[in-house]
């Protein structure tokens, strides 16, 4: 099966889970390059499940990922988890943290140089995280530990961001802040994005496209389209029935 | 200050074993900082244990007369390193393999481990009709008695294992902070895992042998906690934690000697006297703190 020209990632038949256990089946979903896409489900849908599979943190249960090549080498991928997942006991600065990012061109053993150094400062200010460089990431806020983990997803020089569940957790003007930030990252930069959330109106907002997964099924296509009044209550009544 | 003067003098007569602390002291809470953060501290405790059972059990097989007697303090240290490193490593490779598998905390296989290889180092050496010969000393860890072998060995591994910890500490910190973002960025997790493992295994085989597995699980674990208390960054963290090491191995030493106390008791009661005091003392700090008029 050939993808169109503009197709960064197509998945063909994949399924997805723990241990065996596939929490989704069946996906057959193409992501645009460039393209902003939410991520839609509720609790325990499959969304970060998708992810980890996507990064290649997980190992599909069947079917088959195709990256298309972009200069005749894989995409990069730039990841942001959910902000909970890292452990406070680590003494480690936000620099630190985002310094993680450029590891990835980096090679074992050696030291980091400067210009990466730079960049990984570059992308805290891209972020609007610059004066918490120097404070400690286990004392920050949720939005604050967001804007830093975007800015180390950013400091791998992706191509595609995977973000899982950017806005969990924070208040509602922080999270506002941080959705701009995407949607600005995304407009300057072009990035391909899949974003995580369980918020609809966050997806209908700021995504172009929209994945939904229910029941272990995703169901594709623009955001406004799929995520319009009649089409949700169609789906829900679809599955009441 | 006599007592001291004569602990340092090049002609001293236990100057191995004082060499031997202060490098045991340094290197070991740099290994043990991994095990806070990575919250395997019982790990910490039980590797010791199954270490001294790899001893017991290679001792065993000589005096089931499986292995040729060994004569020599060389060769017998070296057949002490090969059981307690065998015996290490392969519960480190299989305790995290199990908790990679199943996902769950290891704790009860952990707890199983010290116990069983407790009980087994003592039955093994009860039994063994060569046990008398100094055995018992080596497998709770004579650091008293050390020769210029072992010293060399020692300093030799423990300088290799601080010079990995070092050049692959940014791989490491990786790995263990955010291992899906190290897996992401193409990574080889599991082999940098192992690594530290390893390293973490070599570390324990050669400490228990110098010091036995109380004093080897006090290193590990004291100094890191204390200094995790006081420690901004990582790197403060590491130069706290082998620097309270080493100074406390010093101290232990001079006052074990000073006052006829066996070395290794005495080090990791001062441990704990430190771990206590820097305990209250960050409690004082933080009230202060909260009470003072912005």
């Amino acid at each position: 099966m050939n993808a169109p020209a503009n197709t960064l990632l197509s998945l063909e038949g994949l399924a997805v889970g723990y241990d065996a256990q596939p929490v989704l089946r069946d996906l057959n979903l193409r992501l645009a390059s460039g393209s902003f896409t939410g991520l839609l489900g509720a609790n325990g849908s499959g969304k970060t499940t998708l992810i980890k599979t996507i990064l290649g943190i997980l190992p599909p249960l069947a079917g088959r990922m195709v990256f298309t090549p972009i200069d005749g080498r894989q995409p990069v991928l730039g990841y942001s988890p959910q902000h909970e997942s890292l452990d406070p006991i680590y003494l480690l600065c936000s620099f630190e943290v985002v310094l993680m990012g450029v590891c990835g061109r980096v090679k074992p053993g050696r030291f980091i140089a400067k210009s990466e150094r730079d960049w990984a400062h570059e992308c805290l200010r891209r972020t609007g995280a610059d004066q918490l460089s120097r404070k400690q990431f286990s004392e920050l806020s949720g939005g604050q530990k967001q804007r830093v983990l975007i800015a180390r997803a950013l400091a791998t020089k992706p191509d595609f961001l995977l973000l899982d569940e950017p806005v969990a957790g924070i208040d509602v003007s922080i999270k506002q802040s941080i959705l701009d930030l995407l949607r600005r990252l995304h407009a300057e930069q072009r990035h391909t994005i899949l974003m995580a959330s369980h918020d609809l109106a966050v997806v209908r907002q700021y995504a172009q496209q929209a994945i939904w997964l229910r029941q272990g099924k995703a169901l594709a296509g623009p955001a406004a389209q799929l995520l319009a009044p009649e089409n949700i209550a169609a789906v829900l009544d679809l599955e009441m029935h | 200050m006599q007592t001291l003067r004569e602990i340092f003098d090049p002609h001293f007569l236990l100057r191995n074993s004082v060499y031997v602390s202060l490098v045991f002291g340094l290197t070991c809470p740099l290994v043990g900082l991994w095990l806070v953060v990575r919250r395997l501290v019982f790990l910490g405790v039980a590797l010791p244990q199954v270490s001294s059972c790899g001893v017991a059990f290679a001792f065993a097989l000589q005096g089931w007369g499986l292995l040729p007697h060994a004569h020599q303090s060389a060769t017998e240290h070296t057949l002490a390193f090969l059981g307690s490193t065998v015996f290490t490593l392969t519960a480190i490779l299989l305790l995290s393999l199990q908790a990679r598998r199943r996902r769950a905390s290891v704790d009860a296989s952990v707890g199983a481990a010290y116990a069983l290889a407790g009980a087994w180092s003592i039955l093994l050496l009860v039994k063994n009709p060569i046990g008398e010969h100094g055995l018992l000393d080596l497998l709770k860890g004579e650091i008293i008695a050390i020769s210029n072998f072992e010293l060399a060995v020692t300093a030799g591994v423990f300088a290799a294992v601080a010079a990995a910890l070092l050049v692959f500490q940014k791989e490491f910190l990786l790995v263990s902070f955010d291992r899906e973002m190290a897996v992401s960025l193409k990574k080889n997790a599991l082999g940098w895992d192992t690594l530290l493992l390893l390293l973490i295994g070599l570390t324990i085989s050669m400490s228990v042998l110098s010091a036995g597995p109380l004093v080897t699980f006090g290193f590990l674990l004291l100094p890191p906690l204390t200094a995790h208390l006081f420690a901004r960054n990582m790197r403060q963290f590491a130069l706290l934690a082998a620097g309270l090491g080493g100074l406390t191995a010093l101290a232990g030493f001079y006052l074990a000697y000073r006052w006829d106390l066996p070395v290794g008791a005495t080090d990791v009661a001062l441990l704990g006297v430190m771990y206590g005091l820097a305990f209250v003392l960050r409690r004082l700090v933080r009230l202060v703190r909260a009470v003072r008029p912005v």
